[in-house]
C-alpha cells in the first residue's frame, strides 16, 4: 500500500471511519494520514460537515404540532 | 399479578401492539412521543411548509398500517420507514427545482492524486458554524439536499442529521450497509464542499 495517495483516502474515509475496511488498507491509511498535514485538515473539515449540517437544520416541533396531529388523526382514522 | 403499564410508560412495541388491536389511546401515545422526532425530519426532507402535512401524512399511513408492522424490527425504524415514504410521495407531487452540477463541490486532487490547497483551505469548512449564520448556512445546506438524488438524500439525513446507525439506515432504505456508506460518502463530501466555499466567502 506505498502508492496510497490522498484521493485513495478520500475513496476510503468513510469505509475507515465505520471500521470496514481491511486491517492492511487501516494501516496504511493511518501511516499516509500521519505524514500529510493536507489529509489531517480534510479529515477535519469531513467530520465537522455533518455536526455543522445538523445543528444548522435542527427544528424544534412547534407546540400546537400535538394537538393538531391528534385533531387530525381522530378525523380521519374512520376514513 | 402483573400490572399493565400505563400507556405513557409501556415500550413502542406493546403500544402498536395495543394499537393494532384497535386502542386508539396505544396509538396516540405513540403519536406524541414520535411527532417531534418525525416533524425534524419532514423539515429536512420538505422543508418546514410542507412538514405538518408529512407528519400527518406519515402517522395516518402508520395507523392504517398497524397489522403489517412486525416485532422483527424497532418500531421507531417501521415509523421512519412510513416517513420516508409520505416525504417521497409529497416531493413527487412538487415540481423538481432546477439541477445544478454537484461535482464542483467535490474536493479536487492534483495529478499525483494529492489533495488541492493548502492545509487551512482544506480545514477551513471545520469553522463554517463560527464563521456563518446558521440560518444561512441551513438555507444552504438544505437547497443543495434538495438537488443530490434521492438515494443520497435520504441516506445522509437519516444516518448524520438523524443520527441512526448505517444498520438501522439500510433497513429503514430496503438497501446494504455498503451502500449506505457509498451515499452518505457522497453527501458528506458535496456538503463539505459548500461548507468550504461558504466559508472562504466569509473569512
Amino acid at each position: 500500500m506505498s502508492e496510497l495517495v490522498c484521493s485513495n483516502g478520500v475513496d476510503q474515509l468513510m469505509d475507515y471511519l465505520e471500521d470496514v475496511v481491511p486491517p492492511a488498507v487501516r494501516v496504511a491509511l493511518d501511516e499516509h494520514v500521519a505524514g500529510c498535514p493536507k489529509c489531517v485538515a480534510f479529515i477535519a473539515s469531513y467530520l465537522a460537515t455533518p455536526r455543522i449540517v445538523r445543528e444548522a437544520t435542527r427544528a424544534e416541533a412547534p407546540a400546537s404540532l400535538g394537538p393538531l396531529l391528534l385533531q387530525f388523526l381522530r378525523q380521519h382514522r374512520e376514513d | 399479578m402483573v400490572a399493565t403499564p400505563a400507556p405513557g410508560d409501556a415500550s413502542d412495541e406493546v403500544l402498536a401492539e395495543r394499537a393494532a388491536l384497535g386502542s386508539h389511546e396505544a396509538f396516540e401515545t405513540l403519536a406524541l412521543r414520535y411527532q417531534a422526532r418525525i416533524y425534524r425530519l419532514a423539515c429536512r426532507l420538505v422543508g418546514v411548509d410542507d412538514a405538518l402535512d408529512v407528519v400527518q401524512e406519515a402517522f395516518l399511513s402508520a395507523f392504517r398500517h398497524l397489522g403489517a408492522f412486525r416485532r422483527e424490527s424497532k418500531f421507531s425504524t417501521w415509523l421512519y420507514r412510513i416517513a420516508m415514504n409520505a416525504a417521497l410521495m409529497h416531493r413527487r407531487s412538487r415540481t423538481r427545482r432546477r439541477t445544478d452540477s454537484l461535482d464542483a463541490f467535490l474536493p479536487a486532487f492534483e495529478a499525483d492524486g494529492s489533495h488541492r490547497g493548502t492545509p487551512a483551505a482544506l480545514q477551513v469548512a471545520a469553522r463554517a458554524d463560527e464563521l456563518l449564520d446558521r440560518k444561512l448556512v441551513a438555507e444552504k445546506a438544505l437547497a443543495l439536499l434538495e438537488q443530490l438524488p434521492e438515494t443520497s438524500r435520504s441516506a445522509f439525513v437519516l444516518r448524520d442529521l438523524e443520527e441512526l446507525s448505517t444498520s438501522e439506515v439500510a433497513l429503514i432504505l430496503g438497501v446494504e450497509p455498503a451502500a449506505v456508506r457509498q451515499r452518505v460518502h457522497r453527501a458528506r463530501l458535496i456538503l463539505r464542499g459548500l461548507l468550504s466555499a461558504m466559508t472562504e466567502g466569509a473569512s
